[in-house]
């Protein structure tokens, strides 16, 4: 017992040694036996939870063997002139694991959280024959990395729980991902309500805007139409905006009945709305009163734009439908 | 009946002294009085909309034949046979031991009973008057006969907020579009059927003691109401949404002691009522879904106070009311919050908050993730299902903004609240198809109404401006459309409308628009014949196919395998599938299921999902704790049939992983490159999986066309990776004519080659007298099989016989 504790507080200043004469450490890394290495990763990830590596420690920590411990790597490239927008992200959740990890019941020495990014550690990314960014690899305790060693990031994503999964299937070390509550959509909720309030507040003395019908109906015309062009399977399937084919063309409208693109439904959603102005116009040019020629003129274009448009609407439908048989003015 | 309700306008139009017709040369005749000549037509409208809505729902009926359809129709069928033959209280007592072996169901207590009980009355009262017909019949026709009279609800609902003219298009509107088709096609034979029915009649009953004020139409709200309970889960719907209304219309300030009359006693009632079904029971006063109502009903009364102490006390401004009926809603849900946090209240279950929280079901729930319906909706779902609908009713949507008073906040609201959920999930369409309706008839009844009328007028004909409000069948063959008049107008139209001829838009225009509205409508109807005669018309339970030639042929796999299994395994067999073919199993073969489409029991289905994704020895583990004797699979590869059983295979493995995830891993059935594929590049776990060899075996040896190498999987398009291999736990019992239901017999332990035993591990338990001779005291000399008999003189016979 005691001397573990002699051991514990030797391997201490060693390592903090290291810190400061990292340069030289690097010389002899081969030397620092299994302990020390493991020491010295524990000590950092106390410190944070995701470490940063360059080609050196890579090396120390991660291609040398013995080892008894895994680590999980990100090699990413976040220097802004990479332009790497995914990368940002998969940071952020690669961050959640780690901190799930770092504060959780099974946190242990066994595994350990590392990044590599390309601007720092270019020599690694040649080492692994990586030319994409970002990716996750995993180096078990015994042996190579295998290929399902390496998330599938197409497939699965690269969501906090989808990590924390696929480490659970490589390690057995089960992380309950644990995300710092967000609270970006609360405060978004009360700056509304503040600023509706204080809207109100400010127009205390004439508050009939209220009751402008035009508003509301406008309102609820822009919400209906929202629902009908299917915003909510864009929400919640998150489609591509258009598709571009390999050949380089552009594809607007999903082939199939059961997809669609976002930049369709906004299609869908203008074609919708044009229809639905023209009924309004239709009715509202026989319903007032005024000058004839005008409200004859206002008729005219309503029918028109009501044809016009839903026959566009109905030849998008009868494209993605097979074997739709009516159409009317265009095919 | 049907007169009674058509006669309404005509009471109505006697509150609308301004447009009695002035007087005219047929007065004399009953039938061409106005009056009554309007309550023909609009009995004529609802009559042919009810046959037509009736006639439409009839392809599947005569392309295949009176069977009921699909899965969930098949529990609900047999619940009624069972109702109908040993009673209505042996019914809400009945323990289904045939389901969940070994768990069992409480089926009184866990059905809403609404759907066996319809059916069950008409069925008695048909045999009292000695009709016999078969339940089976009455359930398969139950929907389109119920179609009808949604019609005729729509039209009451729609005459008042809007008009009888719009209410016609409506209730038109409605017999025929696909969206409500689709759950009540003959032999659909579902709760849905009969809910929408009481989902609009509630709701007419409801928006009439609003106007009215008047306890009795409440009371006949709540009664409404404690049907919808009876009849189908989506009655919470109503029980929201009328408070929403209620809730509006205070913070409009549109407070009134109709408003205070109508929805107290709807809600005292409803609660009460609604409490009486056995499988709602506790939860109107128990679960968060139901706490809107309360919140309301406390809000409500506390209004009613506060406006009564303001009388009493001072005349203070009326100007911040809404602020406080808002202020009060905030307390009341952080009370609510409060409790549901104490545990007194319990939490949205997990079906109701996925409609807020999109991506919930998807990370927590695959079950209900895995079920196609609960998919959000594309605009082509919209488009196809209502088509010239979904693009018009926002028109009439926004008509009710303008023009807005008490009931028309409640078609708002109902059509804001439905799109929304409809978007959500796919399912949910069918709430929304209703509003939909009643909208565009509005918007349809607006346009004709001006459109119509000047010409009329015009003509000089000043007496018949009300023809407006036909629709278009009736318009085809209308030589009268000037002779009567018809209630329900807009005022609006009549102080608007132009003084002077000059003013009018000409005819040859106007007869443009009536012509180009007519095509559209016409276009609708078609679409709307072309969608269900091809969507929506299929059994499912009996497949069709078409060949080049344009010939039908019917494959009736399923039947087939049911009926094999009802005659010749054991009543007591008991047989897992996955659960989609649970109700089918019980109701067509009678045998005991597993798991079935009642989803109540996660984790016994995981367990099922576990023996089909383990290989052969786990699941026969997991197959003989479960006491399985058959085991029956989908497949269908052999004709390119897609919704088999590998395809919904990834859904077993997920829900199995959710409950074991030591055992299953997802990504075990996928390659490396994350590809799920069934041919020799497959996973070795998914090539070796019960599911995949219970679906291929022996399947590898038919070559299905000479071009195609032999296993080749028509749905899949590929050749399968894993073709001879021996089953050792399981034999093949039966498999269909187009191989697309697969059973299986689970081998008992002494039946199959048992694994090879290490010679250390063997024990060999003799007997102290260790031989005994099996040969009886006759045989006990021996004998040599077949022996010829030697006669001297003769030549041996040959032997042929032995």
């Amino acid at each position: 017992m005691k001397y573990t504790f002699l051991f514990t507080i030797l391997a201490t200043l060693l390592s903090f040694l290291g810190h400061v004469s990292c340069q030289y450490r690097t010389k002899n890394t081969q030397a620092s036996s299994l302990t020390e290495r493991v020491q010295q990763l524990t000590e950092m990830a106390v410190k944070r939870p995701v470490l940063k590596f360059n080609g050196a420690k890579f090396k120390e920590f991660v291609k040398t063997t013995p080892r008894n411990y895994s680590v999980i790597v990100m090699f990413t490239a976040m220097a802004p002139q990479r332009q790497c927008q995914i990368c940002r992200h998969a940071n952020d959740e690669f961050t959640i694991v780690a901190n799930s990890f770092r504060y959780s019941q099974s946190y242990s020495n066994k595994l350990f959280f590392a990044v590599v990014d390309f601007d720092e550690g270019s020599d690694v990314f040649q080492l692994m024959r990586l030319n994409t960014a970002p990716v996750y690899m995993h180096f078990p305790s015994k042996g190579k990395p295998k290929p399902a060693d390496t998330m599938d990031i197409q497939r699965v994503g690269f969501a906090a729980e989808a990590i924390a999964k696929w480490i659970s299937e490589r390690t057995d070390i089960q992380i309950r991902v644990f995300r710092p509550p967000n609270y970006s959509g609360t405060v978004a909720v009360v700056m509304l309500l503040v600023l509706i309030g204080g809207f109100l507040y400010l127009r205390r003395n004439n508050l009939d805007f209220i009751y402008n019908k035009t508003i509301w109906g406008l309102g609820a015309l822009f919400f209906t139409l929202t629902m009908i062009s299917g915003q909510m399977w864009n929400h919640i399937r998150g489609p591509p905006f258009i598709h571009k084919s390999p050949n380089g063309n552009l594809a607007y409208i999903h082939g199939s009945s059961q997809g669609q693109f976002v930049l369709e439904t906004y299609i869908v959603m203008v074609l919708n709305g044009a229809v639905v102005l023209g009924m309004i116009l239709i009715t509202e040019a026989a319903a007032r009163k005024g000058d004839v020629k005008k409200r004859r003129i206002f008729a005219v274009i309503g029918l028109g734009i009501v044809a016009v448009f839903f026959s566009l609407l109905l030849s998008i439908f009868r494209n993605k439908a097979q074997g739709y048989p009516y159409s009317l003015l265009f095919k | 009946m049907i007169p009674n309700k058509a006669s309404a306008p005509y009471t109505k139009k006697v509150l609308f002294p301004d447009k009695k017709p002035p007087s005219k040369q047929m007065k004399s005749s009953t039938l061409t009085n106005a009056a009554g000549l309007s309550s023909l037509i609009t009995f004529t409208i609802l009559l042919l909309a009810w046959i037509s809505g009736f006639a439409s729902r009839l392809f599947a009926v005569i392309r295949f034949e009176s069977i009921i359809h699909e899965f969930d129709p098949w529990f609900n069928y047999r619940a009624t046979a069972y109702m109908v033959q040993h009673g209505f209280y042996n019914f809400l007592n009945w323990f289904d031991e045939r389901a969940w072996y070994p768990l069992g169901r409480i089926v009184g207590g866990t059905v809403y009973p609404g759907l066996m009980i319809t059916s069950g009355t008409i069925h008695y009262i048909l045999h009292s008057l000695n009709i016999p017909i078969h339940i089976r019949d009455i359930c398969v026709f139950l929907a389109p006969i119920f179609s009808g009279l949604t019609a005729i609800s729509t039209y009451l609902l729609t005459k008042e907020l809007w008009s009888a003219g719009a209410g016609l298009f409506a209730a038109c509107f409605i017999a025929i579009v696909p969206g409500y088709i689709s759950r009540s096609v003959a032999g659909s034979y579902d709760n849905e059927g009969i809910a929408i029915f009481a989902l609009q009649f509630t709701y007419y009953l409801w928006v009439k003691s609003v106007k009215t004020g008047s306890i009795f139409w409440a009371s006949m709200t709540a009664l409404s109401y404690f049907y919808m309970v009876s009849a189908w889960g989506g009655y919470v719907f109503i029980i929201n949404l009328i408070p929403f209304h209620v809730f509006a219309l205070l913070v409009m300030n549109r407070y009134s002691n109709r408003l205070f009359t109508s929805y107290t006693t709807f809600y005292i009632l409803g609660l009460l009522l609604s409490m009486q079904i056995p499988f709602v029971g506790f939860q109107p006063i128990r679960t968060s879904e139901h706490m809107a109502a309360g919140g309301v009903f406390g809000l409500l009364i506390f209004v009613a106070a506060l406006r009564y102490l303001r009388t009493v006390l001072t005349k203070s401004e009326m100007k911040y009311f809404g602020g406080v009926v808002a202020v009060t809603a905030a307390i009341l849900l952080l009370i609510l919050i409060a409790l549901t946090y104490t545990g007194v209240v319990a939490p949205w279950s997990g079906r109701f908050y996925s409609l807020w929280d999109t991506g919930y079901a998807k990370i927590h729930i695959p079950i209900i993730a895995s079920v196609s319906e609960h998919q959000p909706t594309t605009w082509f779902s919209f488009f196809f299902d209502l088509q010239i609908l979904v693009t018009t009713f926002p028109v009439g949507l926004w008509y009710c903004i303008k023009h807005i008073n008490d009931e028309r906040v409640f078609v708002i609201l109902y059509a804001i609240s439905a799109v929304y959920f409809a978007g959500v999930m796919v399912r949910l369409m069918l709430t929304l198809t209703p509003v939909v309706c009643m909208l565009a008839g509005v918007a349809f009844s607006g346009l004709l109404e001006l459109y119509l009328k000047e010409e009329d007028r015009e003509n000089g004909d000043r007496e018949g401006d009300g023809s407006e409000e036909e629709s278009e069948e009736e318009r085809e063959r209308s030589p009268g459309r000037a002779l009567y008049d018809k209630a329900g107008k807009l005022r609006r139209m009549k102080h608007e409308r132009p003084k002077g001829s000059g003013d009018g838009l000409g005819a040859n225009l106007r007869n443009g628009v009536v012509i180009g509205i007519l095509m559209l409508l016409m276009m609708f109807t078609v679409h709307c014949t072309w969608v269900t005669s091809n969507a929506y018309s299929s059994p499912s339970i009996v497949l069709a196919s078409y060949s080049n030639d344009g010939g039908k042929s019917i494959l009736d796999d399923f039947r087939e395998a049911y009926y094999w299994l009802a005659q010749n395994t054991p009543n007591d067999a008991r047989v897992m599938s996955w659960w989609d073919y649970g109700y089918q199993i019980a109701g067509m073969a009678n045998r005991t299921t597993l798991v079935d489409n009642n989803t109540w029991n996660n984790s016994h289905i995981a367990l099922v999902g576990k023996a089909m994704s383990s290989n052969e020895s786990a699941a026969y583990e997991i197959m003989t704790s479960l006491d399985v004797d058959y085991v029956l699979v989908i497949f269908g590869g052999m004709i390119g049939y897609s919704g088999d059983d590998v395809n919904k295979f990834l859904w077993m493995v997920r829900i199995a992983e959710g409950e074991h995830p030591h055992d299953i891993r997802e990504s075990d059935y996928f390659t490396e490159r994350g590809e799920f594929r069934v041919d020799s590049e497959g996973s070795p776990t998914l090539l070796n999986s019960l599911m995949y060899k219970l679906s291929y075996y022996r399947f590898g040896e038919v070559k299905i066309d000479y071009r195609s190498p032999s296993g080749y999987d028509r749905t899949r398009n590929a050749e399968i990776g894993n073709k001879n291999f021996q089953l050792t736990y399981l034999e093949e019992a039966y498999t269909t004519e187009h191989w697309l239901v697969r059973i299986y017999r689970v081998k008992k332990p002494d039946e199959f080659n048992r694994p090879r035993i290490p010679i250390s591990e063997r024990t060999i338990t003799r007997r102290t007298n260790s031989y005994i001779s099996k040969k009886t005291a006759r045989r006990k000399k021996g004998f040599i099989k077949g022996r010829p008999t030697v006669v001297k003189g003769q030549k041996p016979q040959r032997r042929t016989k032995n």
